[in-house]
């Protein structure tokens, strides 16, 4: 693994950085810029609300500060390292012990049963204790009795609930989520809301979401909007 | 590196979840068609070899005027090669008041090593099998020979100056075989005898025959080693040389089975492709979440080369099992039909087998699979997003050389394989560029058209690149079945066309000048189908172009060596005639043929061989040595002469009455049932100068020998057919997911399941006609180069695929495609749309 730079470790310690960061990518059109200059710095055991209208380039932050995507320009560090001087493997040994991810459309594998799904990033990492902390965690979302079902047998509620269970299965230190509740009726919605806060204060998680929903976006310690690609407010919520 | 587990893990879910079933069934159908095909035809190879070797009644044989070098055997014999000794002549043979010219055969008990002996104890009738010839001091007859010298089995017959007993009545032997030196009915006696008679004496016409049989790297050893150590008077005679007729059909029958063969592996890959390609896309998302979760580009590697490494293992062993199986079952069902038992398989059609699963895997299966290693994690949220950026290069690389290598070392015949490939190559390139052009003028079209043909003409514009390689894949599906099928009729035609049911299977010899018209009307009285009457003299070319004619054949000699395929010399004495017109079967390469009437100065028609190896041309002058006179004549045209007709053929024919100061006898064909044998006694009892030689028994030989093959090559059309149809399957389901989604939002939209079902079958049958369209197109000029640079077949256009094809591919793909998607408007939308979300 190629040598990383590492900030200064703290009480606050903080657990995502980004420096200038932008996205510009091509199209029939031409250039198109996504984000221009982003920075920003989220703290451990943070909740982090990114809002802003649609195209305004939030789910593109997200992708970018979890390492799913390259940045065109820019720096970003997730838990001291910089993952922008990582190559593909090395981010992904990284995604695999340090984040976590709940998807809009949960991307759960459809082959796969609920606990199978659970057991997923702990048996990446050969954890010899992967149907145990599954389990508990199925038993956590109240999905324990549901264990043996595919998706396609559960609702979109539970459907979430298990990809929850999934995020907090990898132990990991930072929770990214993209519009959560964006395909759940209301009442759903706010179930899972409830659940994802209080996993992530059980765990001591970082959470970064990305959201619509202005009940989510309240729960949050703060908010970051994003309007044309730059952030406009990055505000503590009382 | 991943754990095994974990892959086998998620080999099993795959499975579970009916993820596999596709490509492990394609992979299993491809395994299994190609080892049923190897087992079978070298099963059959095997039989058609020991049914061919007895024809020779060995594997090979040295035949030869004079004793051969005691050394030769005793190479062979050190060889471990079985040996027999049979010693032929041409005696009177005498009953105790009558006489008969036969063609006399003295055996070692060794003989025969290959074939049966069939004897009876009554003259006409079955018979069983004798395991070796008679006794010293007996001797067996032919059946005719008991009515035409008036003898009872276990009367005493001299053969020279011994008595010997008729003791039994020989049915068939196995190298009977045709040719003139077969002439008169046979006497089979013990070689032990044969000095007793005195019969063999200096200058006497002896033809000792040397039998070898064994295994047949032995055989090819020894027929190395013993080649150039033979002399001028002995020649070195192998199965195909020794079945004149059959040797022919043979060789095409075997390469059709080895394009048989081609043809599966191409089909079975491209099935394998296709399933491999659609197990890839479904698992872009799999491996997007996958790499979201942790899992490197490396672990995904072997995450799934572990996954396809079982998947090959098992499709292979299920594969090899189930080919084994077919092959056995084919085997006993078709048994009533197939004349000889056929000897187990060997193990190297089951190698072939397994080495085939596993070079389609990797080079059909891994290139599509490769590209999941670059699958972006950010597809989890962007599905929009394409595979990796992996380059096409490397898949078609793979794919090329996969199926290159493959064909190649099926056909062993590099020839073969690079037209097939270049063929099919151009075919698709046309294909592509005319289904794209077709596509887009559907446009027109549709726009007018009631609302399921809009539906239908409409979606096959939108996804114009998948239907291209649609109709690709179905086009080349089709046209390999019709190239199959064109070539398989074309050989069986000329098969049948070679010996037809009456086919003449006895010529008549030395007949008398004035006994040609007695003849023709004895036969006519019996209702025997006269055929032409050749006049015949022996003579041999003595000078060319002024030249010595036996020079040239020594100075020929000795720059070739003692190879058996020299060809004819040209100093030999030969058969001559002459005719005013040319014989059916015959076909001119060069000059012309003289009129009918023709009466100038004497040409001649040399076949092409004999030209050939000579270096003679039209226009040169040749004289002739005929009965120790001279005769000049210009070579006014050569020929080619179809020696596999069974019909009398000659190397040298001259112009109306060039011969006609010669004396001169005859020489005709006729055909003559098994229930009309005795009719020979009559015809050689009325007219004793004349000889009949007997082909019945080669030629109903050849008959056998070409039902095992055709029945083999209708059985391999079968096979690829299956494979095809697997193709074509393949490739719709390849094409399920987009047209799910599709037609559930059409049909939440409104659109009634009569609405989408027929659109479904009218898209299906029209990339069917277009495909089979285009695979009549390719066909045709393939089948042109492989019957005309393959099999040395006569092309001719085939006028009824032009139909034949496009409605095929119509009703087949039509019936195939609906059925097949036939789940698209059964399951309910919302199950449809919520799985893609």
């Amino acid at each position: 693994m190629s040598e990383v730079p590492v900030i200064e470790n703290s009480a606050n310690e903080v657990m995502v950085k980004a420096v200038d960061l932008c996205k510009v990518v091509s199209t029939s059109e031409g250039q198109l810029t996504i984000l221009k200059g982003i920075n920003l710095e989220i703290k451990k055991s943070e909740s982090v609300a990114i809002v802003g209208a649609s195209g305004s380039g939030k789910t593109t932050v997200l992708s970018l500060l979890a390492g799913l995507d390259n940045p065109t320009q820019g720096e970003i560090f997730l838990g001291g390292d910089e993952i922008t001087a990582m190559d593909e493997e090395q981010r992904a040994h990284t995604r695999g012990n340090k984040v976590g991810f709940v998807f809009q459309t949960f991307q759960l594998l459809s082959s796969l049963t609920a606990l199978e799904n659970v057991m997923l990033p702990a048996e990446l990492k050969k954890d010899s204790e992967a149907e145990q902390k599954a389990l508990r965690l199925l038993q956590r979302v109240g999905l324990d009795h549901r264990s043996h079902h595919y998706p396609r047998q559960l609702s979109g509620g539970e459907q979430q609930r298990v990809a929850i269970a999934r995020a907090f299965a990898s132990s990991a230190s930072i929770l990214f989520a993209d519009e959560p509740t964006g395909n759940l009726d209301s009442k759903t919605g706010a179930k899972i809301i409830d659940l994802i806060f209080e996993l992530n204060a059980e765990f001591g998680t970082t959470l970064v979401l990305v959201t619509h929903d202005s009940r989510l976006a309240d729960r949050c310690d703060r908010a970051i909007h994003i309007a044309s690609g730059v952030i406009v407010t990055g505000e503590e919520i009382e | 590196m991943i754990q095994i587990g974990l892959a086998l893990k998620l080999l099993w879910r795959d499975w579970r979840s009916g993820e596999l079933t596709l490509l492990l069934v394609s992979l299993i159908i491809a395994i299994s068609t190609v080892t049923t095909i190897t087992l079978f035809v070298d099963r059959l190879q095997q039989a058609l070899l020991l049914e061919s070797s007895s024809f020779l009644a060995a594997d090979v044989v040295i035949s030869s005027s004079d004793p051969i070098r005691p050394e030769l055997l005793e190479h062979a014999a050190k060889l471990g090669l079985e040996q027999a000794e049979t010693l032929s002549f041409l005696s009177m043979v005498f009953s105790s008041d009558r006489a008969q010219f036969s063609s006399v055969k003295a055996v070692d008990d060794n003989y025969p090593l290959r074939g049966k002996l069939i004897v009876s104890d009554e003259p006409f009738v079955g018979g069983g099998i004798a395991d070796k010839g008679p006794e010293p001091g007996r001797v067996w007859l032919e059946s005719r020979l008991f009515p035409s010298l008036d003898l009872k089995q276990g009367e005493l017959l001299d053969v020279g100056v011994s008595s010997l007993t008729a003791s039994r009545v020989l049915i068939k032997e196995p190298d009977r075989g045709g040719g003139f030196d077969a002439t008169g009915p046979r006497v089979l006696m013990n070689l032990e005898d044969v000095a007793g008679t005195g019969v063999v004496q200096p200058g006497s016409r002896l033809t000792y025959r040397y039998l070898f049989a064994g295994a047949p790297e032995l055989i090819e050893d020894f027929s190395a080693w013993v080649k150039p150590k033979l002399d001028e008077n002995s020649r070195l005679i192998g199965v195909k040389q020794g079945t004149q007729g059959i040797g022919n059909a043979l060789d095409r029958a075997e390469r059709f089975l080895l394009l048989g063969g081609l043809l599966g592996v191409i089909l079975a890959g491209v099935a394998i492709a296709l399933s491999a390609q659609r197990y890839s896309l479904r698992h872009y998302d799999h491996v997007a979440i996958l790499k979201t979760l942790g899992a490197s580009p490396v672990a995904v590697d072997s995450l799934f080369s572990i996954i396809f490494l079982v998947l090959g293992t098992v499709a292979t062993l299920i594969g090899t099992l189930l080919g084994y199986v077919f092959q056995e079952a084919a085997v006993t069902i078709l048994s009533p039909y197939i004349p000889v038992t056929l000897p187990q398989p060997t193990f190297a059609p089951i190698l072939l087998g397994m080495v085939t699963g596993f070079v389609c895997l990797l080079s059909f299966a891994l290139p599509p699979l490769v590209k999941l290693r670059g699958i972006e994690p950010i597809r989890v949220i962007r599905r929009d997003l394409e595979g990796g950026a992996t380059s096409n290069l490397l898949s078609y690389s793979a794919a090329i050389i996969g199926t290159l290598g493959l064909m190649w070392w099926y056909s062993k015949n590099i020839e073969l394989t690079l037209m097939i490939f270049a063929g099919a190559t151009c075919a698709l390139a046309v294909l592509a560029l005319i289904s794209m052009t077709l596509l887009q003028s559907g446009r027109v079209l549709g726009i007018q058209a009631g609302s399921a043909w809009r539906l239908a003409l409409g979606g096959m514009q939108r996804r114009a690149k998948e239907n291209t390689l649609q109709i690709m894949v179905f086009g080349l599906a089709i046209m390999l079945l019709l190239i199959l099928f064109l070539v398989r009729t074309a050989l069986l035609d000329d098969w049948q066309a070679q010996i037809p049911e009456d086919a003449p299977n006895h010529f008549a010899i030395n007949i008398a000048p004035e006994d040609v018209e007695p003849i023709e009307t004895l036969m006519r009285a019996r209702n025997l189908v006269p055929q032409p009457v050749y006049p015949m003299i022996r003579g041999r070319i003595s000078l060319i172009n002024g030249d010595a004619a036996s020079e040239r054949d020594d100075q020929r000699r000795r720059q070739q060596g003692n190879d058996e395929r020299r060809g004819p010399g040209s100093n030999s004495g030969r058969n001559l005639t002459w005719s005013g017109t040319l014989p059916i079967d015959n076909t001119l390469v060069s000059g012309e043929w003289w009129t009918e009437d023709y009466s100038g100065e004497p040409l001649v028609s040399i076949e092409e061989d004999l030209a050939q190896t000579n270096d003679l041309k039209v226009g040169d002058a040749l004289v002739f040595n005929i009965q120790g006179r001279e005769l000049p004549a210009r070579i006014a045209s050569i020929r080619t002469v179809s020696w596999d007709n069974m019909k009398p053929n000659f190397y040298i024919i001259f112009s109306p009455g060039a011969l006609a100061d010669f004396p001169s006898t005859f020489m005709t064909s006729f055909h003559l049932d098994k229930e009309q044998k005795l009719l020979l006694n009559e015809l050689i009892r009325e007219f004793p100068t004349m000889t009949v030689i007997e082909v019945d028994a080669v030629i109903e030989q050849i008959q056998i020998i070409i039902s095992q093959v055709t029945l083999a090559v209708e059985l391999v059309l079968v096979l690829i057919m299956v494979s095809g149809a697997m193709v074509l399957l393949a490739s719709i389901q390849a094409s399920m997911d987009e047209r799910f989604k599709q037609h559930a939002i059409l049909r939440t939209l409104g659109a009634s399941r009569k609405l989408v079902l027929g659109s479904l079958l009218i898209e299906f049958c029209a990339l069917g006609a277009m495909a089979g369209l285009l695979a009549t197109f390719g066909s045709e000029l393939i089948v042109y180069g492989l019957e005309t640079q393959i099999f040395e077949l006569e092309y001719k256009l085939n006028p009824e695929i032009w139909l034949l094809g496009p409605l095929v591919g119509f009703v087949l793909i039509g019936c195939l495609g609906t059925i097949a998607t036939r789940k698209v408007v059964n399951t309910p939308p919302n199950i449809v749309l919520r799985e893609s979300v």
